[in-house]
């Protein structure tokens, strides 16, 4: 257990002083020194079975000492509001990963218009808010729902179609949704909406810095705070997901269509349902997004991002949630670290997206197999609930 | 138990099946013999409303099945093994086996239901954890028939079973299928091998080019012409 603490806090530790250091080379250090200490782990089979199993068999003490440290990180970058910026992009980018993943990784269903799915649910707050005056929280909740039922009611006749089609109907939505913030009127056109209000809770603007434990935190630590909870939530949703029976039935529309069907599955339903939990999350995602920079505009939500979306899932691996969490915490702050690299960004998540498919299709953290025990706890999930006999985990 | 009454199917332009009838009794093993491209495997997905005939009709106990979704009529009791067998390559034995239990998911039956695929088919508990795609073709067989299983189906439709098996193999299935049917299933089995289906078989048809060209007993249909000289060279 404390072999388990000691190697997380190392990482951490590393991973700080890589976002802070301020000379290349400190830079180049830390990056190289992660670098060989994971390269080490890989290559000798000991050490990394010795880790492998530490994690396994302490995974509660695991995941609360990885929430430990994520709830520590923005005292450590304190000084930096940018960093505590974009670790906030990294959670955001979670929430994100878990909703396309469980279209694409989950039940096969492509998206290519992430970026889309989430403009609808930062467009909502903004529209809401500032043209209509909408309650900060309420504009926020009701985004996401628009995310999904657009999506839904969109994209009903064409999920009976397969694989590639839906790609491309994709790829149109995302552009027809660009131009159309573009040329509306009341979207505001190229300039998109200003002004969007910021959330309050218990009186605390997000927009003010907030004191905690005699500490001054950069007010972006209100929003890193929120995002690390929704991001928990979402991955916590996703986890749940993929252990009940609807995790597994959507499974089977990505392996085959006609033996799902043979089974008994409804197969348009079941499409929609990954559709339709996939945009809430992404939507979510966006209106967070649109709450926190306080304005949209149409280049936030360009196809580029569909693609970052894209890679952050199959770079993680599909169908996996620690996957998706480990591609986001990877792909967003790098670039940003290495700014030489911020123009190719595009290029670089294009190569990783090919690099990857090519030898390691399964991601860096590939799905792991489900397990199904006697005592296991019986997955569930909502509505279903009474139909998740011993679909549990129990690892 | 299944009644195909006067179905004619057809792909695009083209006419498939032409005015197909056939009837299976309760408890029975009735086969479907007939040469590649008859349309075999096209009233398979007939039955399963995966092709919609355009004439005709088809019950299930009683009850019309035809222009029900495929979901809904499996889960009046079918047990599918389709052709090519379409395991769930990604997934593992046990989910694909879990899977066919789909219909009855929340019951606490699945549990047991599994244990005894297992005791069926050993071989299988074994891999319960493997990834289906990496198993032998004879075991995904196995697999194939132990999903169909899983949803204690009524009627359960085999569409070549024995496929690319080795003879022994063969055998085990064909005496699986016996054994399944004395439990009370009944059975529609689509095979190439005739001698062999028609030692099972109670009774069978005979379909070319889309017509039922031959029906009767699994006797009557060995003594044959038709059947003696395309499938038992006889
Ligand atoms: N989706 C389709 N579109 C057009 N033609 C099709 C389609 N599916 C099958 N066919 C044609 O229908 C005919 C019958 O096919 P079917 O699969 O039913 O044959 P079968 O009797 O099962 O043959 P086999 O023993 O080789 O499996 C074939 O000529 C095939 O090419
Ligand atoms: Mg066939």
């Amino acid at each position: 257990m404390i072999g388990v603490w000691a190697v997380e806090l190392g990482l951490f530790v590393l991973v700080v002083a890589a976002l802070l250091a301020e000379r290349p080379i400190a830079v180049g250090l830390t990056v190289a020194a992660i670098g060989i200490l994971l390269l080490a782990a890989r290559t000798s089979p000991r050490l990394w079975g010795w880790v492998a199993t530490a994690f396994r068999t302490h995974r509660a003490a695991a995941l609360a000492g990885a929430a430990v440290l994520a709830l520590a990180l923005p005292f450590f970058l304190r000084a930096s509001p940018y960093w505590t910026f974009v670790a906030t992009m990294a959670l955001i980018y979670v929430t994100i990963g878990q909703g396309l993943n469980v279209q694409m990784g989950t039940a096969g269903v492509i998206n290519l218009a992430g970026a889309a799915f989430a403009g609808l649910g930062g467009y909502t707050v903004g529209l809401l808010t500032v043209r209509l005056g909408f309650a900060p929280w309420l504009a926020f909740a009701i985004g996401p729902l628009v995310a999904m039922v657009v999506g839904a009611l969109l994209f009903i006749p064409i999920l009976k179609v397969r694989g590639h089609y839906l790609a491309l109907v994709t790829i149109a939505f995302g552009f027809i949704f660009n131009i159309l913030m573009n040329n509306l009127e009341f979207t505001g056109g190229p300039q998109g909406i200003k002004n969007i209000p910021t959330l309050r809770l218990f009186g605390h603007a997000f927009t003010t810095a907030p004191t905690l434990f005699g500490v001054t935190l950069p007010s972006h630590a209100n929003f890193y705070y929120a995002a690390l909870a929704m991001a928990a939530l979402v991955t916590w949703l996703a986890w749940r997901l993929y252990n009940s029976w609807v995790g597994l039935t959507l499974n089977t529309l990505r392996d085959d269509e006609i033996a799902a069907k043979c089974s008994g599955v409804s197969v348009t339903r079941h499409k929609l349902l990954a559709f339709s939990i996939g945009n809430l999350f992404v939507g979510l995602a966006g209106a967070f997004y649109a709450v926190m920079v306080g304005f949209v505009s149409p280049p936030d939500f360009d196809f580029g991002y569909s693609l970052v979306m894209l890679s952050v899932v199959i770079l993680g691996g599909l169908d996996s949630i620690p996957g998706v969490v480990l591609g986001a915490c990877l792909l967003i702050p790098l670039p940003e670290r290495f700014r030489m690299l911020h123009e190719y960004r595009l290029l670089l998540y294009g190569a990783a997206i090919v690099l990857m498919l090519l030898f390691r299709p399964r991601g860096l953290w590939p799905a792991g197999v489900r397990r199904y025990g006697l005592g296991s706890p019986a997955g569930s999930f909502g509505a279903a609930g009474t139909r998740a006999e011993g679909v549990g985990v129990s690892r | 138990m299944l009644e195909v009454r006067g179905v004619s199917t057809r792909y695009g332009q083209i006419s498939m099946l032409r005015n197909v009838s056939i009837t299976l009794g309760e408890g029975e093993i009735a086969c479907l013999l007939g040469p590649n491209g008859a349309g075999k495997t096209t009233l398979i997905r007939t039955i399963l409303g995966i092709v919609r005939p355009v004439t005709g009709s088809i019950l299930f106990r009683g009850e019309r099945i035809d222009g029900l979704t495929t979901d809904q009529i499996v889960k009046r009791g079918i047990g599918v093994v389709p052709e090519g067998r379409r395991i769930f390559p990604k997934m593992t034995a046990e989910e694909n086996l879990r899977m066919g239990a789909f219909a009855q998911w929340g019951t606490t039956e699945v549990a047991g239901r599994l244990e005894q695929i297992f005791d069926r088919f050993p071989r299988l508990r074994e891999r319960r954890r493997q990834i289906a795609a990496t198993m032998s073709g004879g075991e995904q067989a196995m697999l194939a028939i132990g999903r169909a299983l899983m949803g204690r189906p009524r009627l359960l439709l085999l569409d070549e079973p024995s496929l690319g098996l080795s003879p022994l193999l063969v055998e085990q299935i064909f005496e699986m299928i016996q054994a399944i049917n004395r439990q009370g299933t009944t059975v529609f089995l689509v095979e190439q091998n005739a001698r062999k289906t028609l030692a099972l078989a109670h009774h069978g048809y005979l379909l070319q080019k889309g017509e039922i060209v031959g029906a009767g007993t699994a006797a009557e249909l060995g003594e044959s012409d038709i059947v003696r000289h395309a499938y038992l060279r006889a």
